[in-house]
């Protein structure tokens, strides 16, 4: 889907249809690298969303197939992945996308009265 | 549920990825569940986590899954045509009887056969339709 922004220009929110844990998973690693451990650890105090193993190896390989973020050298036995170029500005794109249909939402509760 | 289970548990839903996976991810996944379990992670959730991850890595890394997909719809196709084919061919002969009892009863109704749903006329020919009848046996 297309989404304007501010500037009004355009691009693809590639966020919208890989789900909402890939979405955490992106959260989680625009602050810096982590490994697995650490982004459940932070997902599940950011969001209070409990992230299981499976889920996250799914939407880590899901994020590097759409090159938005990509593996470190491994440490031990622990691959700390981090976000791409491509991957904090489709990040950015989506989160100003939420931000605005949260704003029209808000918007319409005071309009409704409820 | 002791470690050692707990682990074996974690080992055998591991196994069930392709090896490719395995080979990349198999020992982090493994460290990472022992420490969830450390945590106080049921070994069976992270086991379910597992085998769920498993199952979507199946379906989404085929070489082509546009290929199986489309082997899929084929074979849903091939299914939903056998099935349609067996119904007309089954109702037939009912329909063929249902008729032949209607020409000599008066509360039948002669209509064009679009007005029973879902069933493909065989002739172009107007059928007799039963009203309030269920297989038009009792008419």
């Amino acid at each position: 889907m297309t989404v304007s922004r501010r500037d009004g220009s355009t691009g693809q929110d590639v966020l919208r249809r890989v789900g909402e844990a890939s979405v955490l998973v992106l959260i989680s690693l625009a602050d810096g690298p982590k490994h697995g451990y650490a982004v459940i650890q932070d997902v599940k105090e950011l969001a209070g969303v409990e992230l299981g193993p499976g889920t996250l190896y799914g939407a880590l390989d899901r994020l590097e197939r759409l090159r938005l973020i990509e593996p470190l050298p491994a440490d031990d036995r622990r691959h700390p992945y981090r976000i791409t170029g491509p991957g904090a500005a489709a990040l950015r794109l989506h989160l100003d996308s939420l931000e605005r249909v949260t704003m029209a939402g808000r918007l319409r509760l005071q309009l409704g009265g409820s | 549920m002791d470690n050692a289970r707990a682990t074996r548990l974690v080992e055998t839903a591991l196994r069930c990825y392709p090896a490719r996976w395995r080979r990349r991810h198999g020992a982090e996944a493994a460290e990472l569940a022992a420490l969830l379990i450390e945590d106080g992670t049921p070994a069976s959730s992270i086991a379910c986590s597992y085998l769920a991850g498993a199952a979507r890595e199946w379906l989404t890394s085929r070489p082509a899954p546009r290929l199986a997909a489309a082997a899929c719809a084929l074979l849903v196709a091939a299914c939903s045509l056998g099935l349609s084919a067996g119904l007309l061919a089954s109702a037939a002969p009912a329909r063929a009887a249902s008729t032949s009892q209607a020409r000599d009863r008066t509360h039948c109704r002669t209509d064009t056969p679009a007005a029973v749903a879902g069933v493909t006329p065989a002739t172009s020919r107007p059928q007799a339709i039963i009203w309030g009848a269920g297989h038009g046996r009792s008419c």
